[in-house]
């Protein structure tokens, strides 16, 4: 089956530290999204995971290489035009969640909304559609972060990340700072949302949240070490499940 | 054409509703902040509002009220004896004058007594009310039924002197008194305070001719001249100067409009002035404290701000939303500031009348509020700006993982320019309050002359005899031979200051130089310093008789412009008639148990006398009340500086450390102990910035008087500056922002260890 390619990136390079304190993150990554996928990226800690997605979502620079995403390839943006690129083609959800603190969590929405859509009302009804698609009830919209539940909070963060129909939706961790209830939960939107047509790519180290996913990718040493194809998930899938695990464990997990 | 317009305006708007909601956030949550922010916004508009209706009002009422009451632009007085039509005519054809008139009048020298208490030597002008007059008109403010022994006086005389109508005044000529009712008080422009030597008063015309026939021998001739609009005021009194040099004519005294103007808004220079030096610390201060926010705030919500351009908030976006409120706080906490300077507009012109004799009421400025609205939006959009400039360098991902790339925010170095900053401001009080309260001959020295107890004139031949008794008095630590006397000179009139010996004059005013040693010698005033370089000669004439004098220093005064000079009696002798006058200064205050003893018992010695003591002590009284209003301001706008600065800090610091708080309550520290320990963390740098202030107070103390002062003439000020003052108030201030910050680090009591753990 022929996939859309939806960002594809060519030699990337990334490294932190200067002198005889370089660290090498890689030095000639390839690697393409497709349109539609769920995409996991998964790899040991410090392997540059997260550092991948950033560089691909236009939140961080690569030291070189080329990112062609939906045609543009954002390494020649200057920040500015990577914030507008960024509006328009990507949705964030962060393990810290990240809710502006004392906002409640309409307004956080429509911050995002106003970037695109002029009319506040449109951008409303459309967050309450998104609130009542991830389970948040109408009391809760005018709730603040630090009055609702870590699981609230970022299926709020997710209504924040896809208000705006990005292209791709990036996730880092988005189940780290939850328990396993909440975790659940956010993970369904994610299948929901998957479901509906979105692509996503997701870091994780998290197996659990690594099923929702079609496609995993390993990384280790600076390059795509493996890849495997789970295909599309379904609840209690044991074949998907031990797939999954050998997998991982073929990587070295 | 018309898309190219609209569009930018339609991204414009479109932006605004972009960053409205963050704003708005911004606003709710810190209205703390932006509350004490918009105190000091308020503030600074208030008093620059202030000090700018003063600047374009008074002077400009005083511009209003001489055309109204259509002030003659040059004024000058010659014997009526010595006046002829001839001089009528060639005043008349001199180029650039466009109309003259001529007005008799009495000018005599008058000791009024009970003025504000005490007897006042004023040389005096004295008109007739009813004579139909085109220039120099007045305008009575307040009258009571004109009788045939009213005098109509000068609001001067009633602000200062309290005099009012339908009471008396006495007014003692030659040793005789003449007591009238006062039948009204005038507005009038020309000599209206007696800053520039000469006070008016007017008589109804049958009172006038009594008065005239009494004193025949003073009656005068005033010539007032209106000039043409390009004609030079300096150049026009030379040439009346010269031509009554001419034809051997005394000019006994030539005034012009800007000198009366200068010297009547004196006051109100002085307190623009003030003003806006304290208007401009506390802009700075509030620059600061907004700049050392925004970068707390920056430092603070790290995270948020990389999440803002995560989602696709622009650099420039997200500036604007930290910008805006600072801009909307600006221009509201201006516009509040400005409307209630209007409330105390009135009563500040009202103690300038006191000094200027002029009163007016402040009305809505449009360019003073255009120009402070301005200014402070510019001053708040730009510093705001520059302070959230930062924002542009930040990483999103590196933001989120809180990584700034640089230090911080300076608390320590905002403490230390604030702290510094207020001590400047009390430094400059405490010193104003010490030399005008404590040690009033600093203050008055700087404006006057000479400051002695009591001023006797002696009978004439009878000048021995009053020494002799001066001599064997034992309450008298000196006295000498002063006068002060008009001369003339090539361009107009001095008032001349002529003393037996300089080296005995208590108040050295000589500011280059040296005073006049021998009869050829002369020190110049400040108005003319620049003509007449030291060396030089200049020409002075008393009636006919003249004689050059070699310029060996100059000397200050503020009292008409500036325009005095110093003699010494021999010297003053070559020209005019021997002073008989005496400065007579006592160990103790009791000139006027003196005064009632001598001309008690030596009548025929005595020919008047004057109790200066009191005249100073009232003079203080006038300044002590301004300077009193200034000082208590300066005070509260210190301690709210100092209120709103420690409360935004603390403010910051709970926010910031409520983890550590939060760990030492849990560790055993009590609510007690966290207070002190919070607000001793500030002491140091606010003990170290006051004190290096106080001692630097030595420096830019003298230097901020002597700018200030010179404004209004007096180059040389004699405020002393106590290095103890300033470090007793260094002390205090300390003391003051620990008991501040104690008070306002009391929101730590009612967090609870896990409350704050939990944040």
């Amino acid at each position: 089956m022929n996939k859309q390619t939806v960002i594809s990136a060519k030699h990337l390079k990334k490294a932190f530290g200067k002198g005889e304190s370089i660290q090498v993150i890689y030095s000639d990554l390839n690697i393409d999204i497709y349109k539609g996928d769920f995409t996991v990226i998964m790899g040991s800690s410090g392997a540059g995971k997260s550092t991948l997605m950033y560089s691909l979502s236009g939140m961080d620079k690569p030291d070189g290489g080329e990112i062609h995403f939906d045609g543009t390839d954002i390494t020649k943006l200057n920040n500015d035009r990577l914030a507008v690129f960024r509006r328009k083609q990507c949705g964030f959800v962060f393990q810290q969640i990240y809710l502006i603190d004392k906002m409640n969590l309409m307004d956080n929405v429509i911050t995002a909304g106003v970037l695109t859509n002029k009319d506040r009302e449109d951008i409303k009804n459309r967050a309450k559609e998104l609130f009542s698609l991830v389970n948040i009830p109408e009391n809760t919209w005018r709730k603040t972060s630090s009055q609702i539940s870590g699981g609230e909070a970022q299926r709020a963060g997710i209504v924040r990340a896809v208000i705006n129909s990005p292209n791709v939706l990036f996730a880092d961790e988005p189940t780290g700072a939850l328990n396993s209830a909440n975790s659940g939960a956010v993970l369904d939107v994610f299948t929901s949302l998957h479901k509906e047509g979105q692509s996503i790519v997701m870091v994780t180290h998290d197996k659990k949240s690594a099923l929702r996913g079609n496609r995993i990718i390993y990384i280790k040493d600076g390059k795509i070490y493996g890849e495997c194809d789970l295909g599309q998930f379904e609840q209690d899938n044991m074949e998907r499940t031990e797939k999954l695990n050998k997998f991982i464990e073929e990587m070295g997990w | 054409m018309k898309l190219r317009i609209m569009k930018p305006r339609i991204m414009k708007l479109h932006s605004m509703k972009k960053i409205s909601t963050l704003t708005l956030h911004n606003l709710n949550k810190a209205k703390g902040q932006y509350i004490s922010f918009g105190v000091f916004i308020c503030l600074t508009a208030f008093i620059i509002n202030i000090a700018l209706v003063l600047a374009f009002q008074t002077f400009n009422a005083y511009e209003r009220l001489f055309d109204q009451l259509s002030t003659a632009d040059i004024n000058f007085i010659i014997p009526q004896v010595q006046d002829h039509e001839d001089l009528l005519t060639e005043v008349e054809g001199i180029d650039g004058v466009s109309f003259v008139e001529k007005h008799d009048g009495v000018f005599t020298p008058v000791t009024v007594r009970e003025f504000a208490d005490s007897d006042f030597d004023m040389n005096t002008v004295f008109y007739n009310l009813d004579e139909e007059r085109t220039l120099n008109l007045f305008d009575v403010t307040a009258s009571s039924e004109k009788s045939d022994s009213s005098v109509y006086i000068p609001m001067y005389m009633k602000e200062l002197g309290g005099f009012a109508e339908g009471g008396s005044i006495i007014y003692s000529i030659d040793g005789k008194e003449h007591t009238y009712d006062v039948g009204g008080i005038l507005l009038e422009m020309q000599y209206g305070n007696y800053g520039t030597g000469m006070i008016g008063g007017y008589f109804p015309e049958a009172v006038y001719e009594d008065f005239a026939q009494e004193y025949s021998d003073h009656v005068i001739t005033e010539y007032s001249l209106k000039i043409s609009g390009t004609a030079d005021l300096g150049e026009m009194k030379n040439t009346i100067t010269e031509v009554l040099r001419e034809k051997g004519i005394a000019l006994l005294n030539i005034n012009d409009r800007d000198t009366s103007k200068q010297t009547r808004t004196m006051v109100c220079t002085l307190l623009i002035v003030i003003f806006l030096a304290l208007a401009a610390i506390i802009l700075v201060v509030s620059i600061f404290l907004s700049n050392f926010r925004i970068r707390s705030a920056i430092e603070d919500e790290l995270a948020q701000m990389g999440v803002l351009k995560a989602i696709g908030y622009t650099s420039q976006l997200i500036i604007a939303s930290t910008v805006m409120p600072y801009m909307l706080v600006g221009i509201i906490s201006t516009v509040i500031g400005i409307a209630l300077s209007y409330s105390v507009l009135p009563s500040v012109a009202g103690i300038l009348a006191i000094q200027s004799g002029f009163s007016y009421t402040p009305e809505f400025d449009i360019l003073a509020l255009l120009i402070v609205l301005l200014t402070l939006t510019c001053a708040i959009l730009l510093f705001s700006y520059i302070s959230a400039g930062k924002i542009h360098k930040l990483e999103p991902i590196n933001a989120i993982r809180g990584i700034t790339g640089k230090e911080s925010t300076g608390q320590n170095i905002l403490l230390f320019i604030v702290s510094f900053g207020i001590m400047v401001l009390l430094s400059f009080a405490g010193t104003l309050l010490y030399n005008v309260n404590v040690k009033p001959d600093n203050f008055m020295n700087t404006l006057s002359e000479e400051l002695p107890s009591v001023i006797f004139t002696a009978e004439d031949g009878k000048m021995s005899e009053l020494k002799e008794l001066l001599e064997d008095d034992s309450r008298v630590r000196l006295f000498m031979e002063y006068a002060s006397v008009p001369v003339s000179y090539e361009d107009g009139s001095l008032t001349a200051f002529v003393c037996e010996d300089f080296s005995k004059a208590t108040n050295d005013i000589c500011f280059e130089g040296h005073s006049p040693v021998n009869g050829n010698e002369i020190a110049v005033g400040n108005a003319i310093s620049e003509k007449y370089p030291i060396g030089s000669k200049i020409e002075l004439t008393v009636h006919d008789q003249s004689a050059d004098y070699i310029v060996t220093g100059y000397i200050q005064s503020v009292n008409n412009a500036g325009a005095v000079c110093q003699l010494t009696s021999e010297g003053y002798e070559k020209i005019g008639e021997t002073t008989n006058s005496l400065n007579v200064y006592l160990y103790d205050k009791n000139a006027g148990e003196l005064i009632n003893e001598y001309e008690e018992n030596h009548d025929a010695i005595i020919k008047s006398s004057v109790n200066f003591e009191q005249m100073s002590e009232n003079g203080q009284m006038m300044y002590t009340g301004i300077v009193s209003v200034i000082v208590v301001i300066l005070f509260i706008i210190s301690v709210l500086m100092v209120l709103l600065v420690i409360y935004v800090l603390i403010n910051s610091m709970i926010s910031r450390r409520r983890q550590e708080f939060g760990i030492y309550k849990a560790i055993g520290y009590t609510n007690r102990q966290l207070t002190v320990k919070t607000a001793l963390s500030f002491i140091p740098v606010v003990a170290v910035a006051s004190i290096i202030s106080a001692i630097a107070g030595l420096w830019y103390l003298p230097a901020i008087n002597n700018v200030i002062f010179s404004l209004i003439g007096a180059i040389k000020n004699h405020f002393e500056v106590s290095v103890w003052i300033l470090i007793v108030f260094a002390g205090m201030f300390t003391a003051v922002a620990f008991l501040i910050s104690i008070l306002l680090s009391a929101p730590i009591k009612r967090i609870t260890a896990y409350s704050l753990l939990k944040d």
